[in-house]
């Protein structure tokens, strides 16, 4: 007779920027994807720890070797270090909804990881690889895919995901998505990071700004169209703290993502099956952290105008809504289906 | 409720199917079944093949006896089990075993694209052209030259690289590589450099003469480094313009460009396409096999220069020219191909 195993599911949205994991057992956790290893003996013993993730490893990175392993939703190609922060980063995740990497304790743990939607085989090869000894069985699922099964917006729905990597567009229509139902763009918000960087450096040549400060205002402060109140940060020049209106600049690098969005989005739409268009016009979701950029949801709605107008929403919960669906999958497929998929 | 938990079944069965695929290495089902007809008719064209071109006479002529019938029905047998259209797989089978030996002619059967040669532009001390961000052709062709060859070869094409690493490598030691190697199409990729640096677009040329001032500049850019005098250029070229070679080299640039123009456009909106054009680039010219060169991208273009700095543009870049590469490779697999016909106003075809 066997015995039979407590199982706990989790749902994964492994990001760029972010990543987060909810579990059946009601935890839920987001940290941010940084893995950094201590660069010598001075910095272990300072830091205590072989390893260190998320907002501990971005706050101590003097001390670290800092990797951010996944780029545009991916796993780096080529890199064992990346490959192995990736390991340390699922592990860590795993880790705060209970799951112990020594000791399982009996608990068999189902995991659903969400990638970009146009992730090729081999990067979802990657994540398997990735995720081997961590869970029991797995599955890969297109990350707004994820979200949509999660708001259960399965019917004549598109839902655009954007995060720091990659913008992800799907349309639903009440099957798995095809490539010809959904697009990846690499602007997305790393994109607006680079451009923010490029302009300050261009405008504001004294000023003294890292990648980090410049996504911390982003976070912030990005807005596209109109904006009442000015931008303004502290950056040094010269080694002063000094005040800089980056109202302009901040506008100028949000915006700077809106062409490829805007044919994306009216290219899918052009695809659906014309009876349905005006349906999924009226259902558009916005999720992902990019998402949230101010002004970002009417601006689309504006451009909707010249295809008989639409109505675009942003999710509640744009920092979770993938990994819910991910826990979503995991819970709702039947014991048969995971007995296919171990990891 | 109902309808939503019936398509929330439905989603989950193809999804978990899906991943089940994932794990045994299987393409999806959509690929899966263009894959099997490419497979019958691999099969069904090597069962010809082999009964056509190999079997001996005692074969041929007692293709209806009992014992070499018995490895006709292995061959049929072969041939009919994937494929996806029975009927006409078995009546080519029959043609097959029914048909009197005749002579054969080989030139009827289309070889395959099996061996791949990639030729990463410059390396070493030849830079190529540069952003301002610090991007370098040369290590941009080598990276999506990687990317390409892990590509084809999980779809089981043999691929040569001409460098693997960041080491000079002339001109005419690429080609002779390609003809030692024995490949069956060459693929050389480089970055351009575009004098209007507002344009972008992608670009893909075979060897041909050209007119065009800007070709000129460009092809004699490309060929500095190749040690070739004027006079023994003039004697490469003459004998080479006229071969089947040349149309070869333009279905393969016109499969490859096409590939890339659709695939990049859909990620690179603003893309232009810049067209398949004639150029005699030495690179093309000492190659003994259809060869291409590929102008992916413009590193002038500062959009673009972005867009390079991100690995997964540079893995569009490569699974649009993998894309290319097996279109090609279906297309001489398919049907035999009659004589290609020059089109109409081509560069190059007028000669």
């Amino acid at each position: 007779m066997s015995e039979k195993k407590e199982v706990l599911n989790v749902g994964i949205d492994l990001g760029t920027s972010r990543s987060s994991i909810s579990a059946s057992n009601g935890q839920r956790h987001v940290v941010e994807s940084y893995v950094g290893w201590p660069l010598d003996m001075v910095a272990r013993k300072v830091l205590k720890k072989p390893v260190l993730v998320g907002r501990e490893a971005l706050e101590n990175r003097s001390m670290l070797d800092l990797h951010r392993p996944l780029e545009e939703g991916l796993i780096k190609d080529g890199s064992e270090k990346d490959e192995a922060a990736v390991r340390e980063l699922l592990w860590h995740l795993l880790s705060l909804v209970g799951i112990d990497r020594e000791d399982r304790n009996g608990l068999k743990v189902r995991a659903v990881v969400g990638v970009p939607a146009e992730a090729l085989r081999v990067n979802k090869q990657q994540v398997r690889k990735a995720m081997q000894n961590a869970a029991d069985s797995l599955m890969i699922v297109s990350e707004p895919f994820a979200v949509a099964y999660g708001l259960e917006a399965l019917l004549h729905t598109m839902i655009i995901d954007i995060g720091a990597g990659t913008a992800d567009f799907c349309v639903m229509n009440g099957r798995l998505p095809t490539e010809d139902d959904q697009r990846t763009l690499p602007q997305a918000g790393d994109f607006v990071d680079e451009q923010l960087m490029r302009l300050m450096r261009d405008r504001h040549p004294q000023a003294q700004i890292s990648i980090h400060m410049v996504r911390t205002w982003k976070e912030e402060s990005s807005f596209i169209g109109q904006q009442r109140t000015p931008v303004t940060v502290t950056a040094p020049v010269n080694g002063k703290p000094t005040q800089i209106d980056i109202t302009q600049e901040m506008r100028q690098a949000c915006e700077s993502i809106l062409p490829p969005m805007i044919e994306s989005m009216l290219d899918l739409l052009s695809r659906v099956q014309p009876e349905y268009q005006e349906k999924v016009r009226n259902n558009i979701v916005l999720s992902g952290g990019t998402g949230l950029i101010r002004g970002l949801g009417p601006r689309l709605e504006a451009e909707l105008q010249a295809v008989g107008g639409g109505k675009v929403r942003v999710v509640k919960d744009p920092v979770y809504v993938g990994s819910d669906g991910g826990l979503a999958i995991s819970l709702d497929a039947p014991d048969s289906d995971w007995e296919k998929l171990s990891a | 409720m109902a309808n939503v938990d019936r398509i929330k079944r439905d989603l989950l069965r193809d999804l978990v199917q899906q991943n089940v695929d994932l794990i045994h290495g299987r393409p999806s089902p959509k690929v899966r079944r263009r894959d099997g007809w490419r497979l019958a008719a691999r099969v069904a064209s090597l069962a010809f093949l082999s009964i056509a071109l190999f079997g001996s006479s005692r074969l041929i002529s007692t293709l209806g006896g009992p014992a070499p019938a018995e490895a006709v029905r292995s061959a049929s047998a072969a041939a009919v089990v994937p494929a996806s259209n029975p009927q006409s797989t078995a009546a080519e089978t029959a043609v097959a075993a029914t048909s009197p030996p005749q002579p054969i002619d080989a030139a009827v059967f289309p070889l395959a694209v099996h061996k791949v040669v990639l030729d990463p532009g410059h390396g070493g001390g030849s830079l190529g052209t540069r952003a301002p961000q610090g991007l370098i052709e040369k290590t941009l062709t080598l990276d999506i030259a990687e990317r390409l060859r892990r590509l084809l070869e999980r779809d089981a094409f043999e691929v040569v690289m001409t460098r693997e690493g960041d080491q000079n490598v002339s001109l005419e030691r690429r080609g002779a590589l390609a003809n030692q190697a024995g490949a069956d199409i060459f693929v050389s990729i480089h970055l351009n450099w575009i004098e209007s640096q507002r344009s972008r677009g992608v670009e893909t040329y075979y060897l041909g003469p050209t007119d065009d001032p800007y070709l000129t500049r460009l092809a004699a850019s490309e060929n500095r480094e190749s040690g070739y005098s004027m006079t023994d250029m003039r004697h490469l070229l003459d004998r080479i313009y006229a071969g089947v070679r040349q149309d070869k080299s333009r279905k393969l640039a016109e499969t490859v460009q096409d590939a890339l123009f659709q695939s990049l456009g859909q990620v690179n909106p603003g893309l232009e396409d810049r067209g398949v054009k004639a150029a005699p680039f030495i690179v093309l010219l000492t190659t003994e096999m259809p060869a291409i060169l590929a102008e992916v991208s413009s590193l002038s273009n500062e959009e673009e220069a972005r867009l390079l700095m991100k690995p997964l543009y540079r893995q569009y870049i490569a699974e649009a020219l993998a894309q290319g590469v097996r279109a090609y490779a279906r297309s001489v697999e398919g049907a035999p191909e009659g004589p290609e016909m020059p089109a109409a106003g081509e560069k190059g075809s007028d000669r």
